[in-house]
């Protein structure tokens, strides 16, 4: 093996080796934890509930027009349903089982920002911004993962894409005059975010 | 294939060609293998944990019905910090009490609040309290207290021994009237009220005058002319928030008013009631007493009474020359305002308060300053029952003592004698939430519930009942002492049964607004009030002047000494009961600006007399009482007073409060029935040590630049006066401000230097205590400072506080100079500072001109878990490296933007209201829109006292102020 040989096998490592990290989503932009899939203490499946049986998010995330968080839903809010509902699955026994111990339950924080940054949902849902716009097609997740970066960028991106628009039928930003009704001007302030 | 070999291969072999014995390499690590080898793990290792931490969601198990997640609750509630029991919403966020702020809706504190009640916040997440109760110093349960304590106490009404009851003053009508049926079932037994800063005396005269024990209504605001005689009222005299509400309101030019309260202040050290004074005088300790008998004298003369009064009146001795004439001016002023003037006095001896009450009824204020039929239930104590009580302990009479907010082992005149004679006391129950100076020697520690997590009601002015409401569920094994002593007489019930029975026996009957009681009880609690609205039959009380003689012969026997020893309370530290709170061990005090600990104050010219500088270490001594204290310079006190505040000292206060400064209670005397808070002849001298200062601002004076501007009232009615603002050259570009430009009118002639605002900003913005050496290193973090700025000037000594948050400029000198673009301007006008873009640079920090930032030197302790609950969640944690400074409080900006918009309308002048600015209670500072041309802010921005601080840089502030207006009297003072 000559000196070539090596160089041109190195070479080939490096490249393959970036594109197989590139591809796993080792290798990314610093914060961006997109994918994240953590398994959660209850079998929960956003397919079932959101998907196939339509139920609305905010019956269960019921600050999300009215608070910075959404709200996870209290265990007394699942038994509404499965008092009646599959009571005897595994996991609903969990649930019910957490009421009697008085132990409340530890979900696990999918989407997640960092502690300098603030987010308000209920000003994102009363503009008129779909759950699914950030948090993706979670009527088909099984187990919820993060659908977008959430890194700065992101945030920001969105936000200058809404000077002074109103939002059309579609959720897309459409450019208003000025004294509008519902005319959006996102911030782009440090201090929006950041206090 | 040949060519030169590059390494060695094992099986080589040897020169005869055999295959040589493998030389196996020797595998020592070298250094540089080692490192790189440490390189490449640590590199392994870090991208392997590179993920973000699992973080946890719990939510509660059944949804409370009044709680979002994430939004605020605001409930009304009373503070329980001293006695004038101000009206507070706390503000709960997920469960959890995070801040105290002022109910504007209530009638005595009108939304104002003082530093004492921000700490209450503190002093409930304290890990130090109590976690269950203690038998004979040893945790125990609640069963087992309430079998032996029952036990005790039968046997106790079995033998008719005696039973005491000594608290602090309880201003709530339900438990007092519970603790005397608690007592009512014993033979003999009695509440004691003790406080161990008493204004007893006031009381004391009342009673000898008109018949009436206790305080009157003082009413500032009916008032033209406040003569005060060593009155801290704006400090920490019995209500002070609700003197001070009512003294801005009297003095208020913000609304073009052209008149208003003149206050004249005569003192002996320099307080801040004195430095808000239009004119005030430095009295020495000789001429305290006299100048009042002076002023009655001369009263009586001008008026022409002197032939109808029954007393004697001496000719004065001890006044110097012009301290008679400033009298004699004072007693001209005072009558040209008959019935419209109030004379008060600090004192706590009863022969000067009937001096002061003879001299307010020649001036005929009682009925239109003062109200002795609506008398204010602050401070009930009587200092003389609390010495009998001593003695009934030291001969062994007492079977029984409860304790309940009280530490007499540490704060009483005698503290040596209390703790001896309690030890021949066979109970001793204390209901201490802390493990005090006293509790430790008391048999059974039954903590009581912090006052964030109790019910309770008070009636914090005759007529006016108010709520103390639970905000937390008790965080330990504490028990409501209400409970304990119900307990303890077989009653199974809960405290808040019986206050819900009370109050529909009680205030449900005193009004015909609601008929059924539920809807009563819900609407009183919302409001966190109950005014009674029923009409009491003013009943005549004819004045008593029978005692007026004898006490002025008393007064007259005044002993001269060289230096006297002063004792008050600071506005933060007060009488000691929250020694343990860091946040106000570290507020600075108003005047002399020194924080962590108390000195011993004296005047320049006394120090040049004993050759003191600041900082040197002097014994002060009397009797048997003695203690070391570094020395403060202080100008404007008299030169034979050496000034200590109380409060300090504290053994077991807790890690915050241990060994702070040196206790001074044991000067206190105990005289003619009252404590008194002067000690004549003591003796001063240096002992060659020295000690540090935490002083927080060390220029004394403006040196005549117009930082704090002062006017005269004449000066303001006239409009000439040196109040301007310059327009400058454009040199840079200016801002646009599409929406909103956030900005600040700061009254300088409202604010009394309280310091509330800086304590408020504190528990608001998550500001870490730094402690003494650091504040000491000109360290301190508080993002709102109040400037003093002490002036000498032909009168006398003035002193102008000056608030001073971030400026908000708009030519801002820091973000010019950051390299990082840490620091950057929104478009609402605000100087945004962002954390996590800081590298630690501190160029802002040099380059500002307002000196309002502050560097995080450390990583600040954030280790205790349970304090660390009273943090803001929507502000961010600060880490080491980093700067900081005021941000207008943006996350309030930001919440009432966001509900705005949430409810699509534009957002109301006022809407939006600072933390320092929630909590004032002079209501000097005004907070909005400079682009909303119809706000408050805008409207005062263009009164005539409109200035800006260092306006020749050009900067271009936000804040601006309102210059200081003191009410002068021309003739003599101006010149």
């Amino acid at each position: 093996m000559n000196l070539r040989t090596l160089k041109i096998i190195s070479i080939l490592v490096t490249v393959i080796g970036a594109i197989v990290i590139w591809q796993n989503g080792i290798f990314r932009q610093f914060g961006d934890q997109s994918g994240y899939e953590p398994i959660q203490p209850i079998n929960f499946s956003h397919k079932i509930h959101a998907g196939d049986n339509k139920i609305n998010c905010t019956f269960c995330h019921s600050s999300a027009d009215e608070s910075a968080v959404a709200g996870v839903p209290t265990a007394t809010n699942c038994m509404n349903c499965h008092s009646q509902v599959l009571k005897d699955s595994p996991e609903i026994l969990k649930i019910k089982a957490a009421l009697d111990n008085n132990q409340p339950i530890e979900w696990v924080k999918v989407n997640d920002v960092p502690d300098h940054v603030v987010f308000n949902h209920s000003r994102h849902v009363t503009a008129g911004v779909n759950c699914n716009t950030c948090h993706g097609p979670v009527e088909t997740m099984a187990r919820v993962s993060q659908f977008s970066t959430f890194t700065m960028g992101s945030c920001i991106d969105c936000h200058r894409r809404h000077q002074g628009v109103v939002l059309d039928a579609g959720g897309n930003p459409q450019f208003a005059a000025e004294n509008t009704p519902n005319r959006l001007n996102a911030p782009t302030d440090c201090a929006a975010c950041h206090h | 294939m040949k060519g030169e070999k590059l390494w060695k291969e094992f099986l080589d072999t040897d020169e005869s060609g055999k295959p040589a014995a493998p030389k196996l390499p020797v595998y020592g690590i070298s250094r540089r293998s080692f490192l790189s080898a440490l390189g490449y793990s640590a590199v392994g290792l870090s991208l392997l944990n590179c993920r973000v931490p699992e973080q946890k969601i719990v939510p509660n198990l059944a949804k409370s019905p009044e709680q979002t997640p994430g939004v605020a609750n605001w409930y009304a509630s009373t503070c329980s910090g001293c006695s004038a029991g101000c009206g507070t919403l706390v503000k709960v966020r997920d469960g959890r009490p995070i801040k105290i702020e002022g109910n504007p809706a209530h009638p005595v504190s009108k939304g104002g609040l003082c530093a004492v009640a921000h700490s209450l916040v503190f002093s409930l997440y304290d890990s130090e309290r109590l976690k269950q109760p203690l038998i004979g110093g040893q945790p125990s349960d609640w069963t087992e207290v309430d079998r032996q304590v029952g036990a005790k106490l039968a046997s106790i009404k079995q033998s008719r021994g005696k039973v005491r009851f000594l608290s602090n003053t309880i201003i709530s009508p339900t438990s007092k009237a519970l603790i005397d049926n608690f007592l009512g079932t014993y033979e003999d037994a009695r509440h004691i009220v003790y406080e161990p800063v008493s204004t007893a005396a006031i009381s004391a005269a009342h009673l000898e005058t008109h018949g009436v024990g206790s305080i009157p209504g003082y009413k500032i605001q009916n008032a033209k002319l406040l003569v005060s005689f060593d009155a801290d009222f704006l400090g920490t005299w019995i209500s002070p928030v609700r003197f001070t509400k009512d003294y801005s309101a009297a003095r208020d030019l913000k609304n073009g008013q052209r008149s208003m309260l003149r206050h004249i202040q005569y003192e002996a050290r320099m307080s801040v009631t004195g430095a808000n004074a239009d004119t005030r005088f430095t009295t020495s300790s000789a001429e305290q007493n006299e100048a009042l008998t002076f002023l009655l004298t001369a009263l009586v003369e001008k008026s022409g009474q002197s032939k109808s009064v029954n007393y004697n009146l001496l000719p004065p001795s001890g006044i110097s020359p012009q301290m008679t004439q400033h009298l004699e001016t004072t007693a001209d002023e005072l009558l040209n305002h008959r019935g419209e003037s109030l004379v008060i006095c600090g004192s706590n001896d009863p022969d000067v308060q009937l001096v002061v009450n003879f001299i307010n009824e020649t001036l005929g204020n009682y009925g239109t300053t003062i109200d002795v039929n609506s008398p204010s239930p602050h401070t009930q104590n009587s200092d003389g029952t609390f010495a009998g009580l001593i003695e009934e302990m030291k001969n062994g009479e007492v079977a029984a003592l409860f304790l309940l907010n009280v530490n007499p082992a540490y704060d009483c005149y005698a503290a040596k004698e209390f703790t001896e004679a309690l030890k021949k006391v066979p109970l001793k129950v204390s209901f201490d939430p802390t493990l005090d100076e006293t509790a430790l020697s008391a048999d059974f520690v039954c903590p009581n519930h912090h006052s964030l997590e109790a019910w309770d009601d008070a009636e914090t002015d005759s007529g006016i009942y108010s709520f103390n409401q639970p905000t937390i569920a008790p965080l330990f094994q504490t028990r409501a002492y209400q409970e304990s002593l119900m307990r303890w007489s077989g009653d199974v019930r809960s405290f808040y049964d019986v206050l819900r029975q009370t109050w529909q026996q009680t205030n449900f009957t005193k009004q015909t607004k609601f008929s059924k009681f539920d809807d009563f009880w819900d609407q009183s609690l919302h409001d966190g009030i109950f005014a009674d609205q029923t009409v009491k039959e003013p009943v005549t009380r004819t004045f008593n002047d029978k005692g007026l003689n004898d006490a002025l012969l008393r007064l007259n026997k005044t002993e001269q000494s060289d230096y006297s020893l002063v004792l008050y309370q600071k506005t933060s530290m007060r009488d000691g009961r929250f020694a343990n709170s860091p946040w106000l061990q570290e507020l600075p005090d108003p005047i002399t600006k020194t924080s962590w600990g108390n000195y011993a104050s004296i005047s320049p010219g006394a120090a040049e007399k004993l050759s003191l500088t600041e900082g040197d270490v002097v014994s002060v001594k009397k009797n048997n009482s003695a203690i070391e204290l570094p020395v403060l310079i202080q100008p404007g006190q008299s030169d034979d007073v050496v000034a200590v505040a109380l409060g300090y000292g504290r053994t077991h206060a807790g890690k915050a409060g241990n060994g702070v400064g040196a206790n001074a209670f044991p000067f206190v005397e105990f005289l003619n029935g009252t404590f008194r808070y002067q000690a004549a002849n003591i003796d001063i001298a240096a002992t060659g040590k020295r000690s540090e200062l935490a002083k927080t601002q060390i220029e004394e004076s403006s040196h005549g630049r117009p930082l704090a501007q002062n006017i005269a009232l004449s000066q303001y009615v006239s409009g000439d006066h040196p109040i301007k603002q310059t327009e400058f050259e454009k040199l840079f570009a200016e801002h646009d401000y599409p929406e909103h430009k956030w900005g600040m009118v700061v009254d300088l002639s409202a604010c009394t230097g309280c310091n509330s605002c800086v304590l408020s900003c504190q528990a608001e913005n998550n500001i870490p205590v730094v402690g003494k050496q650091e504040v000491a290193k000109m360290r301190d973090m508080h993002w709102l400072r109040v400037d003093r700025y002490i002036d000498s000037n032909p009168d006398g000594t003035e002193v102008t506080f000056q608030p001073l948050p971030c400026m908000q400029c708009e030519n801002a000198s820091c973000e010019m100079v950051c390299p990082v673009l840490a620091t950057v301007h929104s478009s609402e006008g605000l100087n945004m500072q962002v954390y996590n873009r800081c590298v630690g640079t501190r160029y802002c920090a040099n380059n500002c001109a307002y000196k309002v930032r502050h560097f995080n030197w450390f990583d600040y302790p954030r280790d205790d878990k349970l304090a660390n609950m009273a943090l803001n969640p929507d502000v961010t944690v600060r880490t080491r490296g980093v700067m900081e400074k005021c941000t207008f409080c943006v996350q309030r900006i930001e919440e009432k933007k966001i509900q705005a918009r949430n409810e699509g309308r534009p957002i109301k002048d006022g809407e939006i209201q600072t933390a320092c600015q929630q909590s004032c209670p002079a209501d000097a500072i005004i907070f909005g829109d400079l682009k909303d041309l119809n706000s408050m802010v805008n409207a005062n921005k263009k009164s005539g006292r409109n200035y800006i601080l260092l306006e020749d840089l050009n900067t271009k502030p936000a804040v601006s102020y309102l210059a200081k207006v003191r009410n002068r009297k021309e003739s003599k003072e101006d010149h």
